[in-house]
């Protein structure tokens, strides 16, 4: 069935293989590519997002949730390798979102505009509540954006709750950059060829 | 004592942490992070940093590790001055800028967990500095990781690059076509369409063709010769063995710490 954008029944696979076929390997080295040079670009365009996951849900869209997981944690041990070594715990939050974005795509919450919005929010729900204990254990609850920690330093000023104010800082931030990417990985998916497509189904 | 390369033909020096193989550097990283959590007071804690900073000065301090510090340097800034102001526990006031009062408790709560940050960035130092792409590749399949996931994290290191110069070629040709830099946030996020989908369609086209070439090499094959590591190291398997029993240990410490905390 193609609902107006990506046809789910023909873009569907095995969701909980754990074998990794060797396209799948190449595919994960890419995806964290995509991940790394998307944060860069966002970066260098001053832009109020990360972008740092549009790997993660090309390769959960692609080849499944164990591939999205697989590119998320790596992504985040080389970021913490060579950026910031902090970055490396948040790697549970990456596996989550590669996770999430795989079964969504795979039930087909990918296929049109409006249910990627929805995805979209699961994916922020599920990055805040996982992202807040790490952002307590080691920022004391800040997220490291300047106006999310201005919102969390509102918050605590006024006596509310640490883990309610670190949630909230992390899911504003969190639900802007999803929707983004979310969109952006959309219409990306919709722009690859099919052969792409189906070599990376067909090898899983 | 010297180490003659046969791949590169030239005779490398070795040093004192050419001796540590790379797992027992990342354990101790692992060693010193639940250290600090652990125990907590800050004499322990700068104790600590001080440690992590001498084993990374003996080493070789590298341009990421600068990097790192000066990244999580602002944060820390943040953490002293939000802690200090608004942390729950506040009671003793430390000193007062005009009609500003910092307090004692969130400054100890804040420098305590900034000290966590140098720690970890310190001793992951120590293990980026001092260990090369290769030597991990070789030493962690020697101690037998599965040789996908050694080419899954080794071939990143490589693939990076790749992927970068294929970024700034099409932002050059985007520019060559006279698409000028955006001003608005919405201009920019719709000027990453145009110079992302090329690169990710290339991107993915390159690693279909790695793929291709793999299969084609028996990279699937079960029959494969074991890379063996670039150097000998002194008691690799004990100091293995020995950092897991205590990090274990000291995670047991700090889960007992929490859960006595509710009963």
């Amino acid at each position: 069935m193609k609902e107006n954008g990506i046809d789910t029944k023909a873009s569907r696979f095995n969701m909980w293989k754990l074998h990794l076929s060797v396209a799948t390997v190449t595919l994960i080295p890419a995806a964290v590519g995509i991940n790394y040079v998307a944060k860069a670009f966002a970066e260098g365009l001053k832009l109020p997002l990360w972008l740092g996951s549009l790997g993660t849900y090309l390769a959960s869209m692609l080849a499944g949730p164990t591939a999205g997981a697989i590119s998320g944690f790596i992504n985040n041990i080389i970021y913490g390798l060579t950026l910031s070594p902090v970055s490396t715990v948040y790697s549970i939050t990456s596996i989550a979102i590669g996770i999430v974005v795989g079964v969504l795509f795979n039930r087909g919450w990918f296929s049109n505009v409006k249910r990627v919005f929805v995805s979209a929010i699961l994916i922020a729900l599920t990055s805040a509540i996982i992202s807040t204990p790490l952002n307590v254990i080691f920022w004391g609850g800040q997220t490291g954006i300047p106006w999310g920690d201005a919102l969390f330093a509102t918050m605590i000023g006024n006596h509310i709750n640490i883990w309610i104010a670190s949630f909230t800082d992390e899911f504003v931030l969190d639900i802007m950059d999803k929707v983004v990417v979310a969109y952006l990985a959309f219409f990306i998916y919709r722009q690859l060829p099919q052969r792409m497509i189906n070599y990376f189904k067909d090898n899983q | 004592m010297d180490i003659r390369d046969d791949s590169l033909q030239k005779i490398a020096r070795r040093h004192w942490y050419n001796f540590v193989d790379p797992v027992t550097k990342l354990l101790l990283a692992l060693f010193l992070t639940m250290l600090s959590f652990d125990f907590t007071p800050l004499y322990f804690e700068i104790s600590l940093v001080l440690f992590s900073l001498t084993l990374l000065l003996l080493s070789r301090l590298s341009k990421a590790t600068v990097n790192a510090v000066s990244f999580c340097l602002f944060l820390i800034v943040t953490m002293v001055v939000i802690q200090g102001l608004f942390y729950s526990h506040n009671v003793h006031p430390l000193f007062s800028v005009m009609t500003i009062t910092f307090y004692r408790e969130g400054f100890l709560y804040a420098a305590t967990m900034s000290a966590r940050i140098l720690i970890i960035i310190f001793a992951i130092g120590f293990f980026m500095g001092t260990t090369t792409v290769s030597e991990n590749a070789k030493y962690l399949e020697s101690i037998g990781m599965p040789y996908k996931l050694v080419y899954l994290l080794m071939s990143v290191c490589y693939i990076l690059p790749q992927i970068q110069q294929n970024l700034s070629k099409i932002q050059f040709v985007e520019r060559a076509r006279g698409i000028n830099p955006q001003k608005t946030v919405m201009q920019k996020v719709r000027s990453i369409l145009p110079i992302l989908i090329p690169l990710i369609i290339k991107t993915f086209d390159q690693s279909i063709n790695r793929s291709i070439t793999l299969q084609l090499r028996g990279f699937d094959r079960p029959e494969r010769t074991l890379a063996t590591p670039k150097y000998p190291y002194f008691k690799a398997k004990f100091s293995h063995y020995l950092l897991s029993i205590v990090i274990l240990l000291l995670i047991g410490c700090k889960l007992w710490q929490i859960i006595s905390r509710f009963l």
